[in-house]
């Protein structure tokens, strides 16, 4: 775990080579209500870059811009493969999508759906078919062919979109939400097949998500929206372990927050009160604001630790006394939520066998805690 | 029997017009009905047209004894030069509509953003159906006549000495008057069909790499099929039986199969106009018949629809 200061706004690029994708100051607005603020990212080759935000951050609009289907109000730059593509209109621009609803064309094969970027750009039939039946295959649907759309089922119309997406050998491409409309099961193992097939292929992966677990498990790094602005940028596990915000902590599944008064800030390290209390963490934040602010303090559920008896006071540990309240079981563990000076913590408990029964005291390390921007 | 009462009070009782709404539900029923209702009223009145045509009347009496007389006739008398006339003004101007039409509609369903100026532009479409044929064409007269406000124009301006002439009373003429009568029945079908498309299809095409053209030729013709087919019809047939533009913007030189009939029921020649129906209704169904042949060919509605609808 970092335990030295992250002021960190953007990680750096994960691989040395001029970006395949560069946005710099965009500005959109759908109406008059602001969709990106700007907003400035960039992608290196082969990167798997995950654009991570509730519904209505702008993160589709993000995509928009890229793909071209959307011209931004006002932009920058904006650069493909090292190329200003601010003029150039969609059809023109060396990257396809993954449509959230796949958008495969009803009145075509499948097999002719794959060929459509192909077949635009000019190719003979014989290379087409060739080609789509290699992205088929890449897609385990080798025997689609010659099937109607309507006749697939929802993953196989996912996997149709990703191959036809492939085809015509994109720098970028460009996945909005590819994953939302199926079920869990499907999603999980479509997951590990994108992974597979980004480190086949080499190919620059944007992808779209509202689920922080899709893009911590598939991203080389992540960027988080809110409001059409960049809250945090960086590799999964710095966002997960070191959220600057009390934003990004609840986006990131931080089971419990609060906020509280800085009283001191040293070295990566904070102290906060929160109800009366003297709470410890590490200092996750942006910019260091002044002694007395407001800022938030997190911790993870499965970080609290529930004691029957007054644990040895410890200067490594922040310690609560606390009541017992619900108990709901889990399967894989138990959450517990205890009330404490701070209100409800919420804690989980793996090992539920020999947790304490009515626990009287809750303690967590100070390194597990966390202390960032309100 | 008290079980039966039991049992009825159960649920709450429905409107009686609701229960034989229900009852007609299932297709059982409804199907039967429906064909049985249509059969009577539309296939039975041609058949009979069809078994007129080989009668005869003989001072305004029918003779209830088939010959082909009629249609000798019809050969001799040259009236079947109305039938090519009719044929080839009917495909023209159906051709010319969908060439006017496509464009429009395409811009009414995809291009045209403001809801207020669609609403309003729709609304215009109808006009045509708000007036008689007869009181709309006969405006025409003053306008496109030798005295007309177009030659006045013409003539003032010094573009020409004498009057036009075939503005009027001419082929143009007629030509002209039925394009705009039958510009909406091309225009609404495609539009619907064009509106019902997914913008999603649209931007998947350009983003794969579909220039406008080709986005236009592989995506939203084939998908506005269903719309272009139906245009077709909807202004092929009308345009098959008019009488009313070739009567009046004709003057008597653009005869026409609508105006034949039309004059031939005039004559109390009832087998005649029979002959002539069943010729329309013939040549109807044989462009009807390729239209689907060649729609079939690009592809297969039947299935497009299930397909649209997800």
């Amino acid at each position: 775990m970092s335990s030295s200061t992250t002021f960190a706004d953007a990680a750096p690029a994960p691989r040395h080579a001029p970006p395949i994708l560069e946005i710099v100051n965009a500005v959109h607005a759908y109406d008059g209500v602001v969709a990106l603020d700007n907003v400035s990212v960039s992608a290196a080759p082969g990167e798997f870059l995950t654009i991570l935000g509730e519904s209505g951050s702008g993160k589709t609009t993000l995509l928009r811009l890229i793909s071209g289907l959307e011209k931004p109000y006002r932009v920058g730059t904006l650069k493909l493969e090292g190329v200003d593509v601010r003029e150039v209109p969609a059809f023109q621009r060396n990257c396809t999508t993954v449509f959230q609803n796949y958008a495969l064309f009803p009145h075509m094969s499948v097999g002719a759906n794959v060929e459509y970027g192909l077949k635009v750009r000019g190719l003979p039939p014989k290379e087409r078919e060739a080609r789509a039946r290699e992205a088929l295959r890449l897609v385990q649907l080798q025997e689609m062919y010659d099937r109607k759309v309507h006749q697939l089922s929802g993953g196989q119309r996912q996997r149709v979109a990703l191959a036809r997406a492939l085809v015509p050998r994109p720098a970028i491409l460009l996945l909005d939400e590819p994953l939302g409309a199926l079920d869990e099961k499907l999603r999980v193992d479509m997951q590990v097949e994108l992974m597979q097939l980004h480190k086949q292929l080499g190919m620059t992966f944007i992808y779209i998500t509202h689920s922080q677990e899709e893009a911590l498990t598939m991203s080389d790094r992540i960027i988080l929206m809110r409001k059409g602005k960049i809250e945090q940028a960086g590799p999964p596990a710095e966002i997960f372990d070191s959220p600057i915000s009390s934003f990004a902590a609840k986006f990131m599944g931080v089971d419990n927050c609060f906020e509280g008064e800085l009283d001191a800030l040293a070295d990566g390290w904070a102290s906060v009160s929160v109800g009366g209390r003297r709470i410890d963490g590490r200092w996750t934040g942006k910019a260091a604001p002044k002694l007395g602010s407001k800022v938030a303090v997190g911790m993870r559920a499965e970080w609290l630790q529930l004691a029957d008896t007054s644990p040895e006071p410890s200067t490594g540990h922040n310690v609560l006394d606390c009541v017992a309240e619900a108990s709901i079981y889990k399967g894989k563990y138990l959450d517990r939520t205890v009330k404490t000076p701070l209100g409800p913590l919420k804690a989980r408990i793996w090992d539920a066998a020999s947790s304490a029964r009515n626990p009287s005291f809750v303690r967590w390390k100070k390194g597990d805690c966390i202390v960032m921007n309100a | 029997m008290a079980a039966i009462l039991d049992h009825q009070e159960v649920g709450p009782r429905r409107p009686f017009l609701q229960r034989a709404l229900d009852r007609l539900a299932p297709s059982k029923l409804m199907v039967p009905g429906f064909l049985l209702a249509w059969s009577l009223l539309v296939i039975v009145p041609l058949v009979v047209i069809v078994l007129f045509s080989f009668l005869q009347v003989r001072q305004f009496r029918v003779v209830y004894e088939p010959t082909l007389a009629t249609w000798l006739s019809l050969i001799d008398s040259g009236r079947w030069m109305a039938v090519v006339r009719t044929l080839r003004i009917a495909i023209t101007l159906t051709i010319l509509e969908f060439l006017l039409a496509f464009p429009f509609a395409l811009w009414l369903a995809k291009g045209c953003r403001s809801k207020t100026f669609k609403a309003a532009v729709i609304t215009l479409l109808t006009i045509p159906f708000f007036l008689d044929a007869a009181s709309r064409i006969i405006v025409w007269r003053s306008i496109l006549g030798t005295n007309g406000a177009i030659n006045t124009a013409l003539v003032w301006l010094g573009v020409v000495d004498q009057p036009v002439e075939w503005l009027l009373y001419s082929e143009f003429a007629v030509h002209f008057g039925l394009l705009g009568t039958h510009f909406p029945t091309m225009v609404f079908p495609i539009f619907m069909s064009i509106a019902l498309i997914d913008d999603d299809f649209i931007q998947a095409s350009s983003d794969l790499g579909g220039s406008p053209a080709q986005t236009l030729f592989n995506v939203i013709v084939p998908l506005a099929l269903p719309g272009i087919v139906a245009g077709v019809v909807f202004t092929l047939v009308p345009l098959m039986a008019a009488f009313v533009e070739p009567q009046l913007l004709g003057g008597g030189f653009v005869d026409l199969l609508g105006n034949s009939v039309n004059s031939a029921l005039q004559q109390l020649k009832y087998p005649t106009a029979a002959a002539l129906s069943t010729l329309v209704i013939l040549l109807l169904g044989i462009c009807l018949a390729a239209l689907i042949l060649v729609a079939r060919r690009r592809t297969d509605i039947a299935a497009m629809f299930v397909a649209m609808r997800r």
